[in-house]
């Protein structure tokens, strides 16, 4: 990321969405922004943090998502303009204190900013977060381009200090990632002097008067958002299709319609405020159209809604053909894309869409399925995660009661998949890993004789694990809980975390260590080096065999491509193939099989290992598995 | 603004996680910018730092800004930095016009390694592409790379490669100049050669046919 | 997978029906035959366990497990006999010669079992170079037995008394042949030991089996897992490493068991629940396969029987007499008699356990 002050105002720059929204933040006068990484939301915050200095705000990662936002709302109560901005998942977390917020209203401009992810890109579900906005009503905007970005996140500044309560400007992974020519506009000079009037009290009693002043509230959102020049319409009066579209699929819709060369007959709505929806544009545009088709994801949010207009005044409107995620022109599940947009506007126009000719691709088709193999994810060559899965997978066969591990949200997410030997046999969401142990730690007295393990990241510990974690000391649950604390947030790209010690914007902080908070609950708790197999191995092993009870396992070891960073590895890995047995009875390529690591290969040829050294990053844990000492760790220095 | 041959001119960059596709994709995105077109830049990560498949798209006009993803199997062109990536994405954006600029350089998939699953023989990979394809660079970027000091130049040198192949309307100058806004100067020497190099590969790729 | 069998087969792969028809069927007696011939298997604990999956269809593993199914076990014995070019007689297997016996080397007092016999025999047979390094088992870390390897006399000590529990002691010994040497190694091992260690040693595919030049066997009724052991002895209120183990002969009807705080006998009826369920299919209790055999003197504290079975045998028996080693005396006739009627009941038990298995 880059200091975004930096940018000339009225000078093209090619923005990625998420640094359009921070920019347009700081443009708005953002004073605070808070979060918490994830996937596609993390560079919102990382730009800002690394224009803190220079826009002389301040700007956190905060433990959670929830705090994040109450983080912001304070300094909205004192009336500056803040931001919070999460992944679909954090509105979840968040969640509890929006639907309060929203009945007390706020003062200073407040946006939560939700990034979504259709189709999983990365992340644990698809889940549309935009029913937050419906859930709380609050108001909703969806750009579909950096640009917009840019510009709804201004405007939402302004509609919420208009109103008096939060906003919520929903992106998407494809356009959060996306970089497109955007032009920045001036920066503010100066900046409101906090304060909170000791009289002002933000809470949400008398309950019902106050829910009241919320719909009033969003009811006056509505009548700003029409004026807004967000929701736009361009084709023909009265078109042969009308497709009411939002988001990244608005221009999706507009090219599809380009490829059919149908530009003439389809018309294009893109709403750009989608709650409340401006019911009298909607009326417009289905008084002069006989057929609707939704462009939207991942959810029929605007659909249902539409169509639930659309039934009170059925009767002044006349008969309406919908088409969409209710009619399966368009998949319930997944991202669109153009190529699903031409195929559904094609068989509402009865035309037909081949996206290449038939022979091409059924030839495609054929090759692929045929030379192609699956490329699954796995951990980094040196990832610690590889030689923890390893210790645990190790330790439970020899236990030989079968026991499960429950996983939790970060990179070794992955232990479901082969890179992790598919060792974790339950992932949700962050911190319910504990939650999970905590509940099978207890059901001993109800039959359950498999021994329980959790494991949980550095950084998921203390976003949402602690509550899981005192509750399994309290009830006595017995499991022993795995913190594979390497050091760093890796999944979303490094991002300091309460035991790093270091804040957002690279200052010292004060680090909280996990070590200490376990034993400040009593909890036996020991720190390992994963990448000492045998000592991973045995730790767990007497873990799960010792006096039964809640045990603390700390596995640290610092994430391998921040050691990349940090001067990398100290070996150069070499494989002796005098001593390598290969695929002969005695060993059957065990490294390669059964160890996974990408850096660690085999030579067909010679029918023996080899080290792949565009790959490798040299930690040496693999010589520790070879059954012939064949796989040999020389120090870097010394090789070279 | 300046018309474009090609228009628009869609360009996927493919390759496996740590690979720096995305490197490669925002340094092509702004000298395009810079050089007056429209550009939309997709870019796919995330998990795709976990050795998975990754792709990002560069998109070119000289009209409107397009959306982030290339329409299905409507690409220009298709440049890959592992050889088996490129036919993968063949499936879901190629066409009998698409032009396809590959590393020839495998990195194996989990599954190849462990022995579960075959890695296809560079020549019958090789054939496969050429199949699928209008016009195939089969090119050993990694080699170069290691020749000029460090694996991870594939990228640029690919990079070269598509210059050299004249899809896009850019020179070495405009793409050095983005590639000086990343880079400190110590590094440019290697990536100014790694940019020479992947032209130079192209260009002997364009003699052979 | 490329190895993975067709739905409904039995798995075709040697590591995969090892660990369906004898890991995961609980019959594994933890003698370790399968343990260090590759990296696939791993024991600790007194637990043998195979996490990951080989996938190769003419494994060792298999070939060389005493508990994996065969169409006749007693058949494989004799082959196994013969092959050693010894003919099989029951109920005592090969035997040359008979007796009791007790070591005069004084220095064993207290750490040794019945006389030391073993441990006389293995120092002898080092000193006089009938082999460079031998196998025994001995305690480890977790009090689980393990086996080590010993190439002086002081190692032979140390290693001296027996441990009721799995030991997986030919790990050790599959760990000796793969190293690039040539020295003659002996194992002193149980009759399940005996039996993998002659399948091991006249593998085909196993091209340093021939290094095992000298087996002394120990007799066998049952053995215990070392876990549960160690759960039955914290029960019981035991603390601290085993200095000595036995289950004297009947009607004792307990497990004794001596450590610096003194000795405990426990009860039978604690110790049944962890007795490996794979010892029920072991029709040997006198390690038959072995050069020579070693037990206890029914009715005789302080004393072994000796069986010797073998050329390799009697030689080092014959060293030993002529050294003054051992002290020597004819076994009497209703003691043989006894002997042999238990390991004829063994062999009968064992019949009818195989019998059931076979039938499922």
């Amino acid at each position: 990321m880059a200091d975004l002050t930096k940018l000339k105002a009225g000078e093209l720059a090619l923005l990625q969405g998420n640094e359009a929204i921070a920019r347009g933040a700081l443009e708005a006068g953002l004073s605070l922004a808070a979060a918490y990484p994830g996937n596609p939301s993390s560079e919102i915050l990382e730009s800002l943090a690394d224009s803190a200095a220079s826009a002389g705000i301040y700007v956190e990662w905060s433990a959670n998502e929830k705090v994040a936002l109450e983080s912001a709302a304070a300094a909205s109560f004192t009336g500056l303009r803040a931001m919070a901005s999460m992944k679909q998942n954090g509105v979840n977390v968040a969640q509890d204190f929006i639907c309060n917020l929203t009945i007390s209203g706020t003062q200073g401009g407040i946006v939560l900013i939700t990034a979504d992810d259709p189709s999983g890109i990365s992340s644990t579900n698809e889940e549309d977060a935009r029913f937050i906005a419906r859930l709380a009503d609050l108001p909703l905007l969806e750009p579909s381009t950096p640009a917009e970005c840019l510009a709804m996140v201004k405007f939402a500044f302004d509609l919420s200090e208009a109103i008096g309560n939060l906003v919520v400007l929903r992106s998407l992974s494809r356009l959060s990632h996306t970089r497109a020519g955007v032009v920045p506009g001036p920066l503010p000079t100066g900046r409101p002097q906090p304060f909170w009037d000791p009289k002002q009290i933000w809470n949400t009693v008398p309950v019902v008067p106050r829910h009241q002043a919320m719909k009033d509230k969003l009811a006056k959102a509505g009548q700003i958002m029409a004026q807004s020049g967000f929701n736009a319409y361009s084709g023909p009066e009265s078109p042969d299709l009308l497709v009411i579209a939002s988001g990244s699929s608005a221009l999706y819709a507009a090219e599809a319609a380009g490829l059919l060369g149908v530009d003439r007959r389809v018309g294009l709505l893109k709403l750009g405020c989608t709650w409340p929806l401006d019911q009298a544009l909607l009326r417009k545009h289905l008084a002069d159209s006989e057929r609707v088709l939704f462009a939207e994801e991942v959810d029929p949010f605007i659909e249902t809604e539409v169509k639930a207009l659309y039934a009170q005044q059925a009767a002044e409107l006349g008969i309406k053909q919908f088409f969409g995620k209710a009619s399966g022109h368009l998949p319930q599940i997944g991202e669109l894309t153009p190529g699903r947009l031409a195929g559904a506007m094609a068989a509402i126009l009865g035309l037909t869409w081949q996206p290449a000719e038939p022979q091409y691709l059924q030839a495609a088709r054929e090759t692929i399925s045929r030379l192609v193999p699956f490329r699954e994810f796995g951990f980094c060559p040196g990832c610690p995660h590889r030689a923890s899965y390893w210790a645990i997978k190790q330790a439970l066969s020899l236990d030989g009661r079968q026991g499960v591990v429950s996983g939790d949200i970060g990179c070794y997410t992955l232990g479901v998949h082969s890179t992790g030997f598919r060792r974790v046999n339950s992932v949700h969401c962050m911190g319910s890993g504990l939650g999970i142990s905590s509940g099978l730690g207890k059901l001993k007295s109800l039959g359950f004789q498999q021994p329980v393990v959790g494991v949980v990241g550095d950084s998921t510990f203390f976003h949402a694990a602690l509550p899981g974690l005192v509750n399994a000391r309290w009830n006595q649950a017995d499991y022993l809980l795995i913190v594979l604390d390497n050091s760093a947030t890796a999944m979303t790209g490094f991002q300091p975390h309460p035991g790093t010690g270091q804040t957002a914007s690279g200052q010292p902080g004060t680090a909280v260590d996990v070590e200490q908070v376990c034993r400040a609950l009593g909890i036996d708790c020991q720190v390992v080096d994963p990448y000492d197999l045998a000592a991973a191995q045995q730790a767990v092993y007497q873990a799960v065999q010792g006096e039964p009870g809640l045990k603390v396992l700390i596995f640290r070891r610092l994430c391998a491509l921040v050691q990349g960073r940090q001067g990398g590895h100290p070996y150069r890995m070499r494989v002796d193939q005098s001593l390598c047995r290969g695929d002969e009875c005695g060993c059957h390529r065990f490294c390669s099989r059964a160890f996974r690591c990408p850096g660690l290969n085999f030579d067909q040829a010679a029918g023996r290992a080899v080290i792949d050294e565009v790959v490798c990053v040299g930690c040496g844990v693999c010589a520790q598995i070879c059954p012939a000492g064949a796989i040999r760790a020389e120090a870097k220095e010394a090789a070279a | 603004m300046k018309a474009l041959a090609n228009d628009p001119l869609d360009i996927v960059i493919t390759g496996v996680g740590g690979q720096g596709n995305v490197l490669a994709s925002q340094v092509l995105g702004r000298a395009l910018l810079q050089a007056g077109y429209t550009v939309t830049v997709g870019e796919t990560y995330g998990l795709s730092q976990r050795g998975g498949a990754v792709m990002s798209q560069v998109r070119v006009t000289a009209g409107a800004a397009l959306g982030p993803l290339i329409p299905e199997n409507r690409a220009t062109a298709i440049v890959s930095l592992e050889p088996l990536e490129a036919l993968r994405v063949l499936g879901q954006y190629g066409h009998p016009g698409v032009v396809v600029l590959t590393n020839d350089r495998p990195l194996m998939p989990l599954n190849v390694l462990t022995g579960q699953d075959k890695y296809p023989a560079p020549g019958e990979l090789k054939a496969a592409l050429e199949g699928l394809c209008a016009k195939l660079y089969w090119l050993p970027a990694t080699e170069a790379a290691f020749a000029l000091g460090a694996p991870i130049l594939a990228n640029v040198i690919m990079l070269g490669a598509l210059l050299g192949s004249g899809l896009v309307p850019l020179g070495p100058e405009e793409l050095e100049a983005e590639l000086g806004g990343l880079f400190p100067e110590k590094k440019m020497a290697a990536n100014r050669q790694a940019l020479a190099r992947g032209m130079e590969l192209a260009a002997q790729c364009l003699g052979t046919q | 997978m490329t190895q993975s069998p067709a739905a409904g087969q039995p798995a075709a792969a040697s590591l995969e029906r090892l660990k369906a028809q004898v890991l995961e069927a609980g019959l594994c007696v933890a003698c370790g035959a399968c343990v260090g011939l590759c990296p696939y298997v791993i024991f600790h604990d007194g637990q043998v366990a195979a996490p990951d999956v080989c996938g190769l269809e003419d494994g060792r593993c298999i070939d060389v497990c005493p508990q994996a199914p065969v169409p006749d076990p007693s058949q494989k014995r004799a082959g196994l006999l013969q092959a050693l070019g010894r003919p099989q007689a029951l109920p005592l297997g090969p035997l040359r010669e008979v007796w009791w016996a007790r070591a005069l080397c004084p220095d064993q007092q207290g750490r040794v079992q019945y006389g030391g016999v073993v441990s006389t025999l293995v120092a002898l047979a080092l000193q006089e170079g009938l082999i460079g390094e031998a196998v025994l088992t001995q305690a480890g870390p977790e009090g689980a037995p393990e086996g080590v390897r010993a190439r002086t006399r002081q190692e032979v000590l140390a290693a001296a008394g027996s441990i009721y529990a799995a030991g997986g002691a030919l790990s050790a010994l599959n760990q000796a042949l793969a190293e690039a040497s040539d020295h003659a190694l002996g194992l002193v091992g149980l009759p399940c030991q005996a039996l993998a260690a002659a399948s091991l040693a006249a593998h085909p595919r196993h091209a340093q089996g021939a290094r095992l030049k000298l087996v002394i066997g120990l007799f066998c009724t049952l053995n215990l897992s070392a876990r549960g052991l160690r759960g039955v002895l914290q029960a019981a209120g035991v603390r601290g490493p085993l200095t000595r183990s036995d289950f004297p002969p009947p009607p004792a009807g307990v497990l004794e068991v001596t450590t610096a705080q003194g000795t405990t006998a426990i009860p039978l009826e604690e110790v049944r629940p962890v007795v490996l369920k794979g010892c029920a299919l072991c029709p040997d209790l006198s390690a038959e396969l072995a050069d020579i055999s070693v037990g206890a003197a029914e009715g005789r504290p302080g004393w072994n029987t000796i069986l010797v079975r073998s050329e390799q045998g009697q030689r080092l028996l014959d060293l030993a007499r002529a050294q003054g080693l051992l002290e020597l005396t004819e076994m009497p006739g209703e003691s043989r008699q006894h002997l042999s009627t238990a390991a004829a009941n063994k062999r009968a038990r064992a019949a009818q356990a195989w019998k059931e298995r076979a039938d499922g």
